[in-house]
């Protein structure tokens, strides 16, 4: 290695030795740690059947400390990798009228070249994983290395629509640069996002262009609702893969959140419309100011094969205290939206007019500039106290909960702070006064929150009155009520339930589970919590109706809105929904539990026989079945055994019923139970027919299995034959082969 | 395996051509390029120890449903744990009187019989229903069967600079345990409450080390039993769970087995099956077979002294623990000598030591015959060890290579039979004197005065005739230990020594003394009676 030893990261102090100990008493050769280690570092002793390590070739990343699964493996010495390189914009004294872009990126190849040589092109990159869109970061790095940004963009264009706007925006340091080996084992990660930027800048963002799959969905016509960035997502992957797309937006303008929502001093405008550009320029059609509402999803469906509901979450969370109503009280959105209009076209005056704001009067200075309360201390609440000082305000910021736990990323709160606005955390509003009707004083009260996802408490006390020109409510949002009704079960949480993909564990990227980088966020599980947002993306919620971003699980980040729509998009091509007639089944998943194995086998007998109609089948236990696996299927054959004694009641077994119970809903999908008994099948398929009925799905055939074990055959012969009968529209190839 | 999955594109239409299929249900996997796994010299490295793989018992459906059942240990467990709360309260409790007490009678004169039977025949059989640590790690899962996702307890790896001693801890506690229980003639029999005082002792110490390490830290590192039940174990003919197609288990991306998967722990034991060469690190708890998804695990059968002989990494703490057992079991028989005695009050009344075992006494002669053994081997090395074998001198403990350790690892192991042989004659005489007197202990915890049932008195057989047995054991122990050190040394040392005839004639002479000099000392302890 020619890199030089710089970051001292969590290595013992005067321990610059490098070692890697293997414990040669637990080490079970299992390799793990070998095919993971982007060194080579790592080796096999084939006689002893252990790993061994070259201490001469080890950087210190530690990948194999957090992927042995029996810790044989431990790292001494420090991270082999050079300083991050850093980039600074030198700023104006006061941000008033300046829309600049306040983040800068690499400025010259020099800079993007010596951060890209950090990047240790991990053969199981944890930041991939960390990424919510799943970009393939080491193969766009090492484009850069090559100095080739076309093929980074073609490796980039797999994954993401907006490179250009997620890297602006991304919170890198929970996202992928949090997840980066480096950041895991303590030190200062790959700068992902500012390579992500390098590559966008200075090299056009590829247009849609038709990929590999180009024809999978022509002749399909999908409504998406919504031109935020879920929307762009979806429309980008339907329009490359031939569908014919409209986009319903209630705006006048089209890009939701990252048209109205960031400001320019994140998101220059240029970059901010690009997406939109190109997609009208690609074929989609876009109709703004339409707004969809619940009555009209019908009349979509009966003009388009699909519908992809992306709305996003645009209700502001309403202000709970007295003095709510009064003027001068008002929402982030027309804040950010009319701030926006005014810093473009330079009219500070006019915005303060129109606001009812006094200008900057001559004497008195700083504390003569009008006041703006933001309540909330979240990422659009630091958007609105910069957009207000921008505007030539003052602006305050307050926040119920600790500054520990705050919402918005640390390094936006020191921008902020860094730029004049005042953030006060533990302090809530109890109360508004106005005079004359205008809001002119707010009630502070502290508050005290001992842990992260507790309610703060309102401690009392007197209340500190503040003097307010204007109050601009930034304390969240949510979906729109109305056609969150479309959606049962949103929004989606998006947690990690119990025991977590072993790829991940084996990635390593759960093992530090709060690196000091990323503010102690716990990266690796708010990863895994997005995957569940994720595959809620790839499921229809009613037939023929898809849902992501933000009207899916509630407020998020443009990049998982992005993939999310992306993910809509690719299960919709895949599903390939018709309007009119059913279409025969083509992916259909038989999952069974079997106890003895005749569950097993009539499960096998019915696969193979479905599989003469062309459909792709799949058989698999229960227990294997991921969300993953329903994403694409338009028919389910679910198998059991049962269990009870024939006075007492007879029931599918314990483990079906638990499945079925925890399925998602699955609208509108042709499902087929059977059971094996032996003396009798009792309630099984009533109650089976009953749960999945609750969750949605279409019940289009039943079969009870007898004892006798030759017979199987026979009856498996039947239900299938049944089952072909009812859910293939005529003979058993129809359907199945041209759309 | 039933899983099956339709021949990718088979019956599809272009509108869901496979790659989307794919590219739809995983994003992540196109950037995972992790290294293939090395698989060279897997085959040659795993032959000699790989069960013959027909000998599967997991093929049987009933075994395989068995297995798969979450309670399949517990009910293994369950029983023991009864009998072992019972011995605590009933030693504690019950009558005073040794050979009535159910806890002293089934302890001293039952179980530890039983259990040597058990490693005999199929290795760590113990260790499945163990109820010390199948207690604690109850309550470290929080579950008597169910697969749970957060143990109790802080969950600490055990320290790297002890663990790298391997089984040699786990010897050392074994010697205070011995001694402890010589000390207070506790099997002896002494008094009942003696054996409830060490049962307990067992399992709050198990119970410590659950809670502060994670999985079976214990019973892999401190278990004062394992060592022993490990080494003589290996005899055994059960291989334990191991992989049916290592292939398979080299490329697994999951490694469920060792991770713990939805269905079963990780491995408790800090065992591979796909790498396992040895039954001496299987706990038989079968939470591996349960863990993998792929269906790629077996329990396997293995010719007996398989996994004596043909491992092809011997390792150096279990090489020693075999010589420092060995060492403590002729120590057992030594000291019923009359020239021991003389020996031990000779001491104690130099060092101030109350009464027998003087401690200095005992670990000093252990270590003489340890160090004797080992040095035996060593000799024969020295004598027929070819100059130019390569040996690397670096590493650890456990890896360190020398001309001493080429020839001490292999020959240790295969003294294996001898030193299981004599353990487990030394169990007979209580067996076969005061076994019957289970019944009477039973009758007696039950409310009844048993002191006068015919059974108290029964013998199974009399004195020379167990030291017949005993002898016979030894014999048969030296047979199988002959056996193993004839494949042994063909095998390992004769490609490294000048004269391998010589070699193998000095190695089998080594056997030869150490089963003679055991058969003797029974024969003169009896005789000394
Ligand atoms: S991951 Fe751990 S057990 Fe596996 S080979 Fe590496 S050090 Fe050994
Ligand atoms: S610390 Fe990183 S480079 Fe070093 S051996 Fe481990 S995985 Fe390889
Ligand atoms: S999209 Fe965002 S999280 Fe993903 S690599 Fe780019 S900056 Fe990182
Ligand atoms: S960015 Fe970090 S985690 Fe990702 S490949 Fe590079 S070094 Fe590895
Ligand atoms: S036994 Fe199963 S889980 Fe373990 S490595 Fe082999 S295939 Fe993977
Ligand atoms: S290898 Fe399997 S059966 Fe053996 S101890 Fe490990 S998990 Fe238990």
């Amino acid at each position: 290695m020619t890199q030089t030893v710089t970051d001292a990261g969590q290595a013992a102090a005067g321990d610059d030795q490098m070692h890697v100990t293997v414990l040669t008493d637990r080490c079970a050769g299992c390799q793990e740690c070998i095919v993971r280690c982007p060194a080579g570092a790592l080796s096999m002793d084939s006689a002893r059947w252990v790993a061994v390590a070259d201490d001469a070739l080890c950087v210190g990343c530690r990948q194999c400390e957090r992927t042995c699964p029996f810790s044989a493996i431990t790292v001494r010495g420090p991270l082999a990798v050079p300083a991050r390189v850093e980039v600074a914009r030198p700023r104006p004294d006061r941000p008033e009228g300046d829309n600049g872009e306040v983040r800068p990126g690499f400025g010259s190849w020099d800079e993007a070249l010596a951060e890209a040589s950090r990047c240790l092109d991990c053969p199981d990159p944890t930041c991939v994983r960390g990424c919510p869109a799943h970009n393939d970061i080491p193969a766009f790095i090492r484009a850069i290395r090559e100095r080739d940004l076309a093929a980074a963009h073609d490796v980039l264009r797999l994954t993401s629509v907006l490179p250009d706007v997620c890297s602006r925006v991304c919170d890198q340091a929970a996202q992928c640069e949090g997840a980066c080996t480096w950041s895991l084992a303590g030190g200062t990660p790959v700068a992902i996002g500012k390579l992500e930027r390098f590559v966008a800048d200075n090299a056009p963002v590829p247009p849609p262009a038709p990929g590999p799959g180009a024809r999978a969905g022509s002749g399909l016509t999908v409504a998406v609702v919504g031109s935020g960035p879920a929307g762009i997502g979806a429309a980008w992957h339907l329009r490359e893969a031939g569908a014919a797309v409209t986009v319903y937006e209630r705006d006048p303008e089209p890009g939701g959140l990252i048209g109205w929502g960031i400001p320019d001093f994140t998101l220059p405008p240029e970059v901010a419309s690009r997406p939109w550009r190109q997609l009208t320029a690609a074929g989609v059609r876009l109709r703004c100011g339409v707004e969809v509402g619940p009555d009209d999803l019908d009349g979509l469906l009966a003009e388009h094969d699909a519908v992809i509901l992306a709305h996003g979450a645009p209700v502001p969370l309403r202000l709970p205290v007295s003095g709510a109503d009064l003027e001068g009280v008002v929402d982030a959105t027309s804040f950010l939206k009319a701030g926006k209009t005014a810093l473009e076209n330079g009219s500070l005056a006019g915005f303060r007019q129109s606001y009812g704001l006094p200008g900057p009067a001559r004497r008195g200075g700083e504390r003569a500039r009008p006041m703006v309360l933001v309540l909330g201390a979240g990422n659009t609440a630091m958007d609105v106290a910069r957009t207000a000082l921008r505007l030539g305000l003052r602006a305050t910021c307050v926040d119920w909960v600790d500054e520990r736990f705050a919402l918005a990323r640390p390094d936006e709160i020191a921008e902020a702070r860094g730029e004049g606005v005042e953030i006060r955390f533990l302090r809530t509003v109890t109360g508004l006064q106005g005079e004359g009707g205008r809001v002119r004083r707010a009630a502070l009260a502290a508050t005290r929150q001992r842990r992260a996802g507790r309610r703060p408490r309102v401690l009392h006390g007197a209340p500190e009155l503040l003097d307010v020109d204007l109050v601009v409510v930034a304390m969240g949002y949510r979906a729109d009520p109305a056609l969150a009704g479309r959606l049962p079960g949103t929004p989606v949480a998006r947690q990690a339930r119990g025991l977590p993909d072993r790829r991940w564990a084996g990635s390593g990227i759960l093992a530090n589970p709060a690196p000091s980088y990323a503010h102690g966020k716990p990266v690796g599980r708010l990863a895994l919590g997005r995957e569940a947002g994720l595959a809620a993306s790839a499921l229809p919620f009613q037939e023929r109706v898809w849902a992501a971003g933000d009207a899916l699980v509630g407020p998020s980040t443009v990049v998982e809105a992005m993939a999310q729509g992306r993910r809509a998009a690719a299960s919709v091509i895949a599903a390939g929904p018709r309007r009119g007639a059913r279409r025969a089944p083509r992916h259909v998943l038989v999952a069974y539990e079997s106890r003895g194995g005749r569950t097993a086998r009539a499960a096998g007998l019915i696969a193979r026989d479905l599989r003469g109609t062309g459909a792709v089948v799949r058989a698999m236990p229960l227990a294997q079945v991921t969300p993953a696996e329903l994403a694409d299927i338009d028919l389910l054959v679910a198998g059991t055994w049962v269990e009870g004694f024939v006075i007492a009641g007879v029931r599918a077994a314990r483990a079906t019923r638990s499945w079925l119970a925890g399925l998602p809903r699955l609208a509108g999908l042709r499902v087929a139970p059977f059971c094996t008994f032996a003396v009798s099948p009792g309630q099984a398929l009533a109650s089976m027919r009953r749960e999945l009925e609750g969750h949605g799905m279409v019940v289009v055939a039943e079969g009870a299995f007898g004892p006798r074990a030759r017979h199987i055959e026979v009856q498996a012969a039947g239900f299938a034959a049944g089952l072909r009968a009812a859910a293939w529209p005529a003979g058993p190839r129809a359907g199945a082969g041209a759309p | 395996m039933t899983t099956s999955h339709a021949p990718a594109g088979a019956g599809q239409d272009e509108t869901a051509g496979p790659a989307r299929a794919v590219a739809l249900r995983e994003p992540v996997p196109i950037a995972i390029r992790r290294r293939p796994p090395d698989a060279s010299g897997a085959a040659e490295r795993f032959a000699p120890t790989d069960p013959p793989r027909g000998w599967d018992l997991a093929r049987y459906p009933r075994v395989a449903r068995a297995l798969r059942s979450r309670r399949f240990q517990f009910l293994l467990i369950l029983p023991n744990q009864i009998i072992f709360w019972t011995v605590i309260f009933v030693g504690l409790l019950g009558t005073t009187i040794p050979g009535l007490n159910f806890g002293t009678a089934i302890t001293w004169y039952i179980w530890f019989c039983l259990v040597f039977v058990l490693m005999v025949v199929v290795g760590r059989a113990w260790c499945a229903m163990c109820p010390f640590g199948g207690f604690a790690e109850w309550i470290q899962r929080r579950a008597l069967w169910q697969r749970t996702q957060r143990a109790l307890g802080l969950g600490l790896k055990f320290p790297e600079p002890l663990a790298r001693y391997g089984f040699l801890l786990p010897v050392a506690t074994f010697l205070l345990l011995t001694w402890i229980e010589e000390f207070f003639n506790i099997a002896g029999p002494g008094t009942p409450s003696a054996t409830s005082y060490m049962v307990i002792g067992i399992v709050s110490s198990a119970l410590i080390f659950f809670l502060v390490f994670e999985r079976r830290t214990f019973c892999r590192y401190l278990c004062p039993l394992t060592a022993l039940i490990g080494t003589v174990g290996s005899m055994g003919s059960v291989a334990g769970f191991r992989t049916r197609d290592r292939s398979v288990c080299l490329s697994c991306q999951t490694k469920d087995c060792m991770r713990g998967g939805a269905d079963g722990f990780g491995c408790p034991w800090y065992t591979w099956p796909g790498s396992a060469d040895s039954n001496l690190a299987c706990g038989l708890c079968s939470e591996c077979y349960k863990a993998c998804p792929s269906g790629n695990i077996g329990l396997y059968l293995q010719p007996p002294l398989t996994s004596v002989i043909a491992p092809r990494r011997r390792r150096a703490d279990v090489a020693w623990a075999i010589v420092l057992l060995w060492g403590l079991v002729l120590y057992q028989q030594f000291n019923a000598t009359s020239l021991y005695a003389a020996i031990d009050t000779w001491l104690n009344t130099r060092l101030g030591f109350p009464h027998y075992p003087d401690p200095v006494a005992y670990l000093g002669l252990i270590l003489a015959f340890a160090l004797v053994t080992a040095g035996a081997t060593g000799l024969i090395g020295r004598l027929s060890a070819r100059p130019d074998a390569r040996l690397e001198a670096a590493g650890n403990f456990l890896d360190r290579k020398t001309r001493f350790r080429a020839y001490f690892l292999p020959l240790a192991y295969g003294l294996i039979p001898v030193v299981g042989a004599d353990y487990f004659a030394r169990q007979l005489p209580k067996f076969f004197q005061h076994a019957p007197r289970l019944i009477p202990a039973v009758e007696q915890a039950a409310g009844m005065a048993a002191i006068h049932s015919p059974l108290y008195r029964v013998r199974l057989l009399s004195d020379p005739r167990i030291v017949a047995v005993q002898v016979a054991t030894i014999a048969a122990g030296t047979l199988a230990a002959l056996w193993s050190t004839w494949r042994i040394s063909g095998r390992e040392l004769a490609a490294v020594s000048r004269r391998p005839v010589v070699l193998r004639a000095a190695s089998l002479g080594l056997v030869l003394a150490c089963g003679t000099v055991a058969a003797a000392l029974y024969v003169m302890i009896n005789a000394a009676d």
